[in-house]
């Protein structure tokens, strides 16, 4: 290697001189390289700092708004705000006591056991409606 | 030869006296090479783990990741507790210039309130670093702050937990039973501090390394653990009847020139609390700027004697056992000689002959130790543990406070007897009214519990099976007697419009004991449930030391019925709006 490289520089009809330049030059990449890449981590890093610190103020605010909200829906805001509308809690004057109740809540529920009514009354009935037209009983009530 | 010998002899001691030099050096070195060696190896050896850690701490920077505190919510989700983020303000004196130091302190002055002496003095001291008081201070002050681009002045964020407001600015919704977290992040009293484990959770941390300039080094080794968020509680209290109840106790302690008072209600087939109020109370937003003594939580860490509310136990206890009846018939001359005492009924009265019903609607003394001793000594201990008197009720609350009473075969008679009526036994209320709670409950003990929920996992107290104490039957019979209280007895002012034959009730006064003797000032009390068929809510209130209208001409103004039964009433009612309660069909 090293004689191939002589013989490069020989090519080149490089002196001692330019051999230095070379080497300066080489360096001279190598640091412009690192400062490339560390002002562009420097700007990542500033960049994460600037988020992360946006971040947090959102954060914050999000705590912040949302104990508003947990505090508008609190009894004593509630209160406050109700009685600033003039409402007020309605006080119960008091129940009417329950009369025995007529439905046999204890039978059993179902369609009951059939037409009781005498079949002589069902074919008039019958009779009736067919000549007179049926009336529609419940249409009527309210 | 004399030449030789001459020349031979100095050789020869030259010749020893090189290898003792040689020998000496060699020694020296040694001596000097072992010195370094063993310092090296105290260096290297020795102290090896905290020059290592000295190392490490230079290139490597830990992060602390906190973990975010779990919410309180209550039974209907409404959260009781955030999380918000709060700031304090710090400043390097050194690097405000002295033409700034003005401007700085009345920014200071005006935004956060700093005292103005304080900051200047602070300014001038030259000093690299120092906080400004008062701290912990919101987002919208340090957003003025920090518009106004102060030299040397920064702020630091930090987290708070921030309560809902109560009935005045100087108290917060059930601070008693919630507590508070310190500035260590640590939950003190109540529920923060019994759940700090769960509602704490686990920090987590970035570890990485750092070059010279103190950048970190990308390629680096990191560690990363993220961390574990607090688990959310959800209790079983209701917001809007904690806030009744706290409303109803602050115009009863007023009303009554108290000393102070508490409430607290039950659901009576979970024995999951509803609400449990203190009057006086505190702002736990404010904390450190507040009287230590409001921190104690009345309802569980103060033990006191019930007095006639004990009754129910007793006379449940001996119905049960099978030992009376609600219509068994005594004579009562209105006092009964027990262990060289002579105890006397309230009144003082004959009542002659009169059933157990009159004796629990009158809250007869004689009565009830009449029954204690109908089921004698060892049964009626054997009650007071199943009604759960006798050991704490294990409520999911930091710092509960009981004293047991002494073993059976220890108590003397008289202590048996007073303990019948709820005088020289000591008990909390949280223990008093999961006692009462049996015979809400169809005779069962339901362990009283105020978290329903931890993240998603049920309280495991809620799990438990409970214990049936009293049949359902004497739970019914005692039912119908409390209601008698309520309809004939001094449970009247308790009762609520619509449920005058649907509520139970019963009464306590208990004399104060000082220094052993009994003063005149009480411990007013009143429990009770309903509706009486279906209890939707137990409830007991405590007056402690009132003082009612004319009571220092005769004390019995301050009895429970007068005092507390109001306060009973006052919440009933809010609860059966807001809870749309409807009386039992008849």
């Amino acid at each position: 290697m090293q004689v191939a490289g002589s013989t490069a520089a020989e090519r080149l009809h490089l002196s001692s001189f330019g051999h230095a330049y070379l080497g300066l030059g080489a360096v001279l990449i190598a640091v412009l390289f690192y400062l490339g890449l560390a002002a562009q981590i420097t700007q990542s890093s500033y960049d994460i700092a600037q988020l992360q610190s946006q971040q947090s103020q959102l954060i914050a605010e999000q705590d912040q708004l949302r104990y508003q909200e947990v505090t508008l829906h609190a009894p004593a805001q509630v209160q406050q705000q109700a009685a600033q509308s003039g409402m007020q809690r309605n006080v119960p004057t008091g129940y009417v006591a329950g009369q025995p109740v007529a439905i046999d809540l204890t039978a059993p529920v179902g369609a009951t056991t059939g037409d009781a009514t005498p079949l002589w009354e069902r074919a008039v009935a019958a009779v009736i409606n067919t000549v007179g037209g049926t009336r529609d009983v419940l249409a009527a009530t309210r | 030869m004399s030449i030789g010998v001459r020349s031979r002899a100095p050789r020869v001691e030259r010749v020893g006296s090189t290898r003792f030099r040689i020998l000496a050096l060699v020694l020296v070195a040694l001596c000097l090479a072992g010195m370094v060696w063993s310092r090296l190896a105290y260096w290297q050896i020795a102290r090896h783990g905290q020059l290592a850690m000295q190392a490490q701490a230079q290139y490597r920077e830990v992060v602390d990741l906190p973990a975010v505190r779990g919410a309180i919510f209550d039974r209907n989700l409404t959260q009781l507790v955030v999380n918000t983020t709060v700031y304090t303000a710090f400043v390097s004196p050194d690097q405000v210039p002295a033409a700034w130091r003005e401007r700085v302190t009345n920014a200071l002055v005006s935004i956060i309130g700093a005292d103005q002496a304080t900051v200047m003095t602070t300014l001038a001291s030259g000093a690299q670093f120092a906080y400004i008081s008062p701290r912990r201070f919101t987002k919208d002050k340090a957003d003025k702050l920090t518009a106004l681009k102060l030299p040397g002045v920064g702020l630091e964020p930090d987290t708070q937990r921030s309560y809902l407001p109560g009935i005045s600015s100087g108290s917060t919704l059930a601070a008693n039973l919630l507590g508070f977290v310190n500035y260590s992040g640590d939950g003190q009293y109540g529920l923060e501090a019994y759940y700090q484990k769960q509602l704490a959770g686990t920090p987590g941390y970035i570890s990485s390394y750092r070059d010279l300039a103190n950048q970190e080094i990308v390629l680096g080794s990191h560690t990363h653990l993220d961390p574990v968020n607090g688990s959310d509680l959800v209790l079983s209290l209701d917001a809007n009847i904690q806030y009744a109840a706290e409303q109803a106790l602050a115009d009863g302690v007023k009303k009554y020139n108290a000393e102070s008072a508490s409430v607290l209600i039950m659901d009576p087939s979970t024995g999951g609390i509803i609400a449990s109020a203190d009057y006086p109370s505190y702002n736990a937003n404010n904390f450190a700027q507040t009287d230590t003594a409001l921190f104690k939580d009345n309802v569980s860490s103060y033990v006191y004697e019930p007095g006639s509310v004990m009754k129910v136990a007793t006379l449940a206890g001996a119905i049960n056992s099978g030992a009376i009846t609600p219509s068994t018939v005594i004579n009562d001359p209105g006092y009964l000689n027990v262990g060289g005492y002579r105890i006397y009924d309230w009144d003082r009265k004959n009542h002659g002959n009169i059933n157990y019903t009159y004796v629990l609607q009158d809250s007869l003394n004689v009565g009830a130790m009449k029954a204690m001793l109908a089921e004698g000594h060892a049964a009626f201990y054997s009650y007071l543990q199943g009604f759960g008197l006798t050991q704490p009720s294990g409520i999911d609350v930091a710092g509960e406070t009981t004293v047991p009473p002494p073993p059976a075969g220890q108590m003397a008679d008289a202590q048996y007897a007073t303990a019948s009526f709820g005088q020289g036994i000591d008990v909390n209320m949280v223990q008093m009214l999961a006692a009462v709670n049996v015979i809400a409950n169809g005779g069962k003990y339901a362990p009283p519990s105020v978290v329903e929920r931890v993240g998603t996992a049920i309280n495991p107290l809620l799990l438990q099976p409970q214990r049936q104490v009293i049949s359902p039957s004497a739970a019914a019979q005692m039912t119908a007697m409390m209601e008698n209280v309520v309809q004939h007895g001094s449970g009247y002012t308790s009762r609520v419009p619509g449920f005058e034959l649907d509520q139970t009730a019963k009464t306590g006064t208990s004399q104060i004991p000082v220094n052993g003797q009994y003063t005149q000032d009480v411990w007013a009390s009143f429990v009770g449930f309903l509706p009486a068929q279906h209890p939707k809510f137990t409830m007991l209130v405590v007056i402690r030391k009132p003082h009612a209208a004319g009571s220092a001409r005769d004390w019995t103004l301050n009895d429970g019925y007068i005092t507390a039964g109001p306060i009973w009433q006052k919440i009933a009612q809010a609860m059966v709006v807001d809870w749309h309660i409807t009386p039992d069909p008849r």
